[in-house]
């Protein structure tokens, strides 16, 4: 019992931590919070969707062009929503919500509101411990875990990634030592877009795709960074820990129907108690 | 600012329209009427707290969600007559607007947004979980008591309603007190070096947008005659009320009321024409581009078009 | 039209054929168009992107394109449809009700609503006394209300059998199928937490163990926007059980898939919501093998009677896309629209409802395959009592859940999905077509 709940904790960790890393970036970088963050994991779930089992072409198409199309998804939001309400974080929070409920409708428009399984990034299952685990999670876990030490790594030792942290911490500062803001703006947004659509084809590989498939990761995302506070990667990685963690011990020892109530109070609790988050650092 | 004759005049008429609107009008267009009027008391409520100190709550549907289940539960439960379960569900609401302030004491911003969405999807949550027997879970409850029967009867309450609501709200909004407000969402600290307690208004902030939605969503769940979790904690219905209020002209008491008719009508309108899906993706693309693009509202929109026509000359 | 493109088409990025956007603009436009000309207006209410809406808005509308080509009803009236869209919202609903009710005072109206939706909209049926069969929802709590007053639920009418009639002859199928022919005594239900899952929970564990002789080892509800389901099944594993019965309306290709997908090393059966449709197999992507579920019928792998029959057929020619067949309450909508407007033809229109409403009672659509009873479209008497449940069902149709199932059709058949895509009906045995099957994995 002890070791499935450790297994099972561990994979859908990664599967959150992959979820939420975009929404996190966003947050760092701009204090900005992406109501619309469900939506690239809902169009990379469509996509790949449409490309293996409507058109029939490899699915390795399918990722590549989930991932083109959330880069692209983000770059939208940034040009024509972020950057025209010039930083107002409220409004881009209510314009990007609206947005979120038109890509709703949008889904419903194309594909109907009836869900679908797409079919699993990598099919078949492996059993360890007496504890099936899908290769799809497996795969989905192992590469969010690469992805982040990568983009820790591009972070820490790029020129990029330094001047992205430089932004984060002082634009103004950036800006005066030359950063050009907008261009690293738009590679965080590409980011972002790209990782959450991804996250879609294997969340949705594991789940459902279905209309209102956005507001789950979108719950996940803002649970880990009202928990983790301003997001850091490594931050990123441990809160979704904690709550894949608790979602596998709430489930499998206290109560299944109750899963959704502790993601809440664990948000609840986090914003009531220690605002600013676990790992936050001191300003908001 | 006195209110001059031609303005009482003005409102005469206004009012005498409303009041005949009834014998003029098929019911079809006062049963949108009547959720028009609904929805703009929702945006009121958003307005008074968001709009004027600049806490934009995602939670007004867990404020307006508690009012309509207090009354619901105590008419179908517990036989309570309406006209005592409608006062006690104001009451129920206003502690839920407590409950929404405590993390306000600390919180501002975005992070005060979030857990007030949480908050919301908390509800949802518990409805469904604690003593369906008493909430109807995820189905709700149907057959409820209402207050009036018939399109014009319910025309004339839910305007009444309104209208009362809004004009208290202008007339508070006109006095220091509203003006205090406002400024909370200009500067909090300058108002605490005024002298002014920052938690006394906000307090009565939160108190009187929980009093109006706790009004409206027993109001409406007597005129609904249903109540069910998805109708009410849901992010479809804050979006529609968070839309009313901004594309109206919040921090105004006639913006949410104009955005509220508008988004109202124009999704009655478009029914005929698209009657599926098609008509949410129009509407809320209508909405997000009115949003992005004409922030201070429709009322900005009639202000400007009416200083062409007749000049500057009632400006303020 | 070919060139023509809606702003929504271009949005993803996707391109998609715009012939749907405008279909739906040109009907309202024929819809409107048509209505000088009406005469009787038939309303529909449900969702028209959900196959469960559009089963009932198809055969709504084959019923009146029926009628009308045989001369119109009411001396020769031509009947018009006018889709009212929900969107599966309770207050999308009951602006929609109020729509058909003012806005183009219809005369009879259709539902394909789901339950809370139906709740929703009840309330105004009530107000409005406008004639409504509902054809999907089978919340049993709408024939209570009923019982309560029949006065106020005069114009409504449920033609399909509803929670308590299923729940009832599931049970004969584990005595007779998973106690009987798999020897298994014991099981674990996995519920979701919702009205719905409470309500067959509580039914199946009511009965199950008296009846059936299987003792409910463990109850697991669980939350319907679960993302993982290995914890789950897990946990049912560990309690012991020989299979699982899982009750899942919301969502529920997710937890069906995640279990073929995990191949979890034990059965399960019982009622999966989206697998009683035909897309089910498509929507899975193949991860639906193995599945058994309960459904209403007619369901998938039915055999049909040549007028049920024929209706498919007219379906299928006419329809291209999704659902691919009518779900039962597409024969519900077929045959209760025309039962409707036979009601309406005996007592002179639907103005007066009490005379409609017992003139629809009187309906009765016997149709028979081989020479014997197959299905039946007709109602309870009002103070008829059923034996078996021991209670009565006013303003619902008439079942029968007694072997040998002649006197009406069956409440529910147990479908099976095998592994190669195919669906057969297991039981009752008179309506089987198929044997009960496991997965592959499964010892």
């Amino acid at each position: 019992m002890l070791l499935q709940i450790l297994i099972q904790g561990f994979l859908l960790s990664g599967l959150y931590a992959l979820i939420a890393v975009g929404f996190t970036l966003i947050f760092g970088i701009g204090r900005i919070l992406n109501l619309a963050h469900g939506s690239y994991l809902m169009a990379g779930g469509y996509a790949f969707f449409w490309i293996g089992q409507i058109i029939g072409l490899p699915k390795i198409i399918g990722v590549a062009l989930a991932v083109f199309l959330g880069a692209g998804m983000g770059i939208a939001i940034y040009r024509l929503i972020v950057r025209p309400l010039k930083g107002d974080r409220i409004a881009v929070e209510i314009a990007t919500l609206i947005l979120a409920v038109i890509l709703q409708a949008a889904i419903v428009l194309i594909f109907g509101s009836s869900s679908k399984i797409p079919h699993p990034l990598v099919p078949g299952v492996v059993r360890i411990a007496d504890t099936p685990i899908a290769w799809s999670i497996l795969v989905a876990t192992c590469a969010s875990w690469i992805i982040l030490l990568s983009l820790y790594a591009f972070i820490r030792l790029s020129h990029t990634g330094r001047a992205m942290q430089a932004v984060s911490m002082d634009p103004k500062g950036a800006a005066i030592c030359g950063i050009d803001s907008n261009r690293i703006d738009i590679i965080v947004w590409s980011i972002s877009g790209g990782l959450g659509a991804l996250a879609g084809v294997f969340f949705a590989g594991y789940t459902q795709l279905s209309p209102s498939m956005w507001v789950t990761p979108l719950i996940i995302s803002v649970a880990v960074v009202i928990v983790g506070g301003i997001g850091s990667i490594m931050g990123t990685l441990a809160v979704a820990h904690i709550i894949g963690f608790m979602e596998v011990i709430v489930t499998t020892l206290i109560a299944p129907e109750l899963r959704g109530v502790f993601t809440m109070g664990l948000i609840i609790v986090a914003l009531l108690f220690r605002p600013r988050g676990l790992f936050g650092r001191e300003e908001i | 600012m006195d209110i001059g004759r031609h303005h009482l005049a003005l409102w005469a008429i206004a009012a005498a329209g409303l009041f005949v609107l009834p014998s003029l009008v098929g019911s079809g267009i006062l049963r949108t009427l009547i959720l028009a009027n609904y929805l703009a008391i929702f945006a009121i409520s958003w307005d008074v707290l968001s709009g004027r100190t600049g806490y934009i709550s995602f939670g007004q549907p867990f404020l307006i969600g508690i009012g309509a289940y207090t009354t619901a539960i105590l008419t179908k439960r517990f036989d309570v007559p309406m006209e005592i379960s409608i006062p006690a569900a104001v009451l129920v609401t206003m502690v839920g607007g407590l409950i929404v302030l405590l993390p306000a004491l600390r919180l501002r911003g975005s992070y005060f947004a979030l857990v007030t969405l949480a908050l919301m999807e908390l509800c949802y949550q518990l409805v469904q979980v604690i003593r369906p027997d008493i909430t109807g879970g995820t189905r709700g409850m149907s057959g409820l008591p209402t207050l009036t029967r018939g399109a014009s009867n319910g025309y004339y309450l839910s305007t009444g309603l309104m209208l009362t609501i809004a004009l208290t709200a202008w007339m508070l909004m006109r006095t220091r007190l509203g003006l205090a407000l406002s400024a909370i969402g200009m500067d909090e600290g300058a108002v605490q070096g005024a002298g002014l307690s920052p938690t006394r208004l906000k307090s009565f902030a939160f108190l009187a947008s929980a009093f109006i939605a706790g009004l409206g969503g027993a109001f409406y769940t007597h005129y609904l005659g249903s109540i069910a979790p998805r109708a009410l904690f849901d992010i479809t219905f804050l979006f529609t009320i968070l839309a009313a209020a901004l594309i109206g002209g919040s921090g105004t008491v006639i913006g949410p009321i104009l955005g509220a008719f508008f988004l109202t009508f124009l999704l009655e309108w478009l029914r005929p024409l698209l009657p599926g899906a098609e008509r949410y993706f129009v509407y809320g693309l209508v909405a997000l581009l009115l949003y992005m693009y004409q922030p201070a509202g429709i009322l900005a929109i009639i202000e400007r078009v009416r200083v062409r026509l007749f000049g500057d000359s009632r400006s303020g | 039209m070919k060139s023509a493109t809606s702003p929504g088409i271009r949005f993803l990025g996707i391109r998609f054929s715009g012939t749907r956007f405008f279909t739906a603009a040109l009907l309202a436009a024929a819809f409107t168009a048509h209505q000088a000309a009406a005469d009787i207006k038939v309303g529909f209410i449900g969702s028209l992107s959900s196959d469960t809406g559009r089963s009932t808005l198809r055969g709504a509308e084959i019923a009146v394109d029926e009628l009308n080509a045989s001369g119109g009803v009411l001396g020769g009236q031509k009947i018009v449809l006018i889709p009212a869209d929900t969107g599966e919202d309770v207050t999308e609903g009951i602006k929609a009700y109020e729509y058909l009710a003012e806005s183009e005072e219809v005369d009879f109206i259709v539902s394909g609503s789901i339950d809370d939706v139906s709740l929703g909209w009840i309330p105004r049926m009530r107000e409005y006394r406008i004639p409504t069969l509902d054809t999907w929802t089978s919340y049993i709590g709408i024939i209570d209300m009923v019982i309560e007053d029949p006065e106020a639920m005069m114009p409504y009418f449920m033609n399909i059998a509803s929670d308590e009639a299923l729940a009832t002859l599931y049970i004969d199928f584990g005595k007779d199928v998973l106690k009987g022919q798999m020897g298994w005594n014991s099981v674990v239900i996995l519920a979701e937490d919702t009205a719905f899952g409470g309500a067959i929970t509580g039914l199946v564990t009511d009965a199950l163990a008296p009846e059936a002789g299987i003792e409910v080892k463990e109850i697991i509800k669980y939350d319907i926007a679960t993302v993982d389901f290995a914890p789950i099944f897990s946990k049912a594993q560990n309690s012991g059980a020989d299979f699982i019965y899982l009750v899942s309306s919301v969502n529920s290709q997710v937890v069906s898939s995640q279990y073929v997908k995990l191949q979890v090393p034990m059965a399960m059966t019982g009622v999966n919501v989206s697998a009683m449709g035909a897309d089910y197999w498509e929507d899975t992507g193949g991860a639906g093998g193995g599945m058994s579920t309960l459904s209403p019928v007619p369901s998938v792998g039915f055999k049909l009677d040549p007028v049920s029959q024929a209706f498919v057929d007219t379906y299928r020619a006419r329809y291209k896309d999704r659902p691919v067949m009518p779900h039962f309450n597409g024969f519900n909508a077929y045959h209760g629209v025309k039962q409707a407007m036979a009601a309406a033809e005996a007592a002179g229109g639907f103005d007066d409802v009490d005379a409609w409403a017992s003139n629809m009672k009187q309906q009765d659509l016997v149709l028979e395959l081989d020479g014997q009873l197959w299905l039946r479209y007709g109602f309870w008497g009002d103070d008829e009592v059923e034996p078996r449940t021991g209670r009565k069902y006013p303003h619902n149709i008439r079942f029968d859940i007694t072997e040998p199932y002649d006197e009406a059709s069956p409440s529910m058949v147990v479908i099976q999905w095998y592994e190669d895509g195919t669906t057969a009906v297991i039981y009752p045995k008179k309506y089987a077509t198929g044997e009960f099957a496991l997965p592959s994995w499964v010892k």
